[in-house]
């Protein structure tokens, strides 16, 4: 809490003309937005002053008729896994609270009925969802933190896109000077590289629901941010911002986020296209491929078949992996065999 | 017999040896058989349901031949030391396995005895029998991420086909 007043004054003292907020740099703007993110995360905190217990039922297997003694406002789906054993801690990817999903370091509230949801369970549609959209905003957040410090980059809304579409995708403008600029094989390894890194450190992603001058207070920087929390607030039902914080990067998202990114594995950055001209300038979209820890391909019955095999060998060898320009292998071995019969 | 590389090595001298010689053999696997056949899955070490495996394997092939055959009866007598299982064996083993060539038996690994000899057991049980699998099934999910994107592959794939059947 010290160091982010410390932050905070410094860069309140820097806000003092609004000329000089345009200065800011990349890593600058990054931490002053966390101090603020930090500053209301405390003042939330600080509504539950007096310990209160709750009672949380969980359900799920193995689990009928465990009943949590819980701290109000302080303990989360997290602290509840933790009561449980370490499979429930390291597998646990989302929870469901009385139905409503649930971020998993989102403090409780009330006495509920507790549904810890994992990769693996018989319905994990709701979580994949929640899976890609971590992918994609991990995406956003080491696309926001390649580039050079003289290079803005505007990171626009993340798409809901299916799982089965088979790519999640993060839309972001560059700085007109990169308008020209084409990414290499070696570039998005270098961003797969960058990915894989924080995955490694295993950051959790922090869930803050704020009211919308907080979250225009955070984004103060960037018009197109502003607009999408206004629209966010507009269609939310009860007004809120939901607000995710990995690492220093705090970001918006369209619904709940798994715990953290050590549950991603496998992580590719696959493509970067030019989409077109859009309202903030060149637009261009990454995309990108990522399988949860613990369902590795070998352990599906599914994918025995050949076919299967040779997309696996296209999802986890070859870089260009996306459906929209994946290779073909059966054509390419359909191919051979003319060229055999041929001869 | 199971054949070993050890077997092949030592010009099929070295066997399994079960019983006190080769006769006492041929009535251990006979009454290993007559009970598998009675229970459908029997617990044994895991030698003795190695060995009887084959047997029992070709004994539903005799008995799928019919009660007319000659052979196929002659044999299901012999190794059938209870005669009241030679009916069961006729009219309902074999027409369960009327659409398989192979494969009627099924062997799983058990925990050690715990008796003094600690002998490794296993379990052997003609398949399609009444009683819940011996280990737990691994079932499919089709609805995890992987079987998800592997499911948006496919109709990709399947889309692309046609279209360019169509072109």
């Amino acid at each position: 809490a010290m160091a982010c007043r410390k932050v905070c004054q410094m860069v309140q003292r820097r806000l003092a003309s609004s000329a000089a907020a345009e200065r800011l740099s990349a890593a600058e703007l990054r931490s002053w937005r966390s101090a603020l993110f930090s500053k209301e995360q405390n003042r939330q905190r600080s509504l539950y002053p007096r310990i209160e217990k709750i009672e949380v039922a969980m359900q799920g297997p193995g689990l009928q008729g465990t009943r949590l003694v819980m701290n109000k406002g302080v303990s989360t789906p997290h602290s509840c896994a933790k009561h449980l054993t370490e499979w429930h801690v390291s597998s646990a990817a989302l929870a469901l609270v009385d139905g409503e999903l649930w971020h998993l370091h989102r403090p409780l509230t009330r006495s509920c009925i507790l549904r810890l949801l994992t990769f693996k369970d018989v319905d994990p549609q709701l979580v994949n969802q929640a899976f890609w959209r971590s992918c994609a905003s991990l995406l956003g957040q080491v696309l926001d933190d390649a580039f050079k410090e003289e290079y803005s980059v505007e990171l626009l809304n993340v798409l809901e896109v299916p799982v089965s579409a088979g790519a999640f995708c993060c839309d972001l403008v560059l700085d007109p000077r990169l308008d020209s600029w084409s990414p290499s094989e070696e570039n998005l390894r270098s961003l797969t590289r960058d990915a894989q890194q924080l995955i490694h450190k295993d950051l959790p992603w922090e869930p803050l629901e704020v009211a919308p001058p907080v979250a225009l207070e955070i984004f103060s920087h960037s018009r197109c941010k502003q607009e999408e929390v206004e629209e966010i607030a507009a269609h939310s039902p009860n007004g809120v911002v939901s607000l995710y914080r990995c690492g220093q990067h705090v970001m918006l998202s369209g619904g709940p986020l798994v715990a953290r990114t050590g549950l991603c594995c496998q992580y590719e950055v696959t493509a970067l296209h030019a989409v077109g001209e859009g309202q903030w300038g060149l637009q261009r979209r990454a995309q990108g491929l990522s399988l949860p820890v613990n369902l590795t391909v070998m352990r599906n019955s599914v994918l025995s078949n050949s076919r299967c095999h040779n997309l696996c060998f296209v999802l986890f060898s070859l870089k260009e992996f996306c459906f929209m320009q994946y290779v073909d292998q059966d054509c390419l071995l359909d191919q051979n065999c003319v060229s055999v019969s041929m001869c | 017999m199971r054949l070993t590389v050890r077997a092949l090595i030592s010009h099929g001298r070295v066997a399994r040896k079960i019983g006190l010689g080769p006769e006492s053999r041929i009535n251990v696997l006979r009454n290993i058989l007559t009970g598998l056949v009675r229970h459908e899955r029997i617990e044994t070490t895991r030698a003795r349901a190695d060995e009887v495996r084959f047997y029992a394997e070709k004994l539903i092939d005799y008995a799928k031949k019919g009660v007319t055959d000659e052979k196929a009866r002659k044999m299901v007598d012999f190794w059938l030391t209870e005669k009241d299982l030679i009916p069961k064996l006729f009219e309902v083993l074999a027409p369960r396995f009327e659409n398989q060539s192979s494969g009627y038996t099924h062997m799983a690994r058990i925990p050690n005895r715990e008796n003094l000899d600690r002998a490794a057991m296993a379990v052997l049980e003609y398949k399609g029998n009444p009683f819940p699998p011996p280990f737990p099934v691994r079932h499919k999910n089709e609805l995890n991420l992987i079987n998800q994107l592997l499911k948006g592959y496919q109709e990709e794939k399947a889309q692309l086909a046609t279209k360019i059947r169509d072109s």
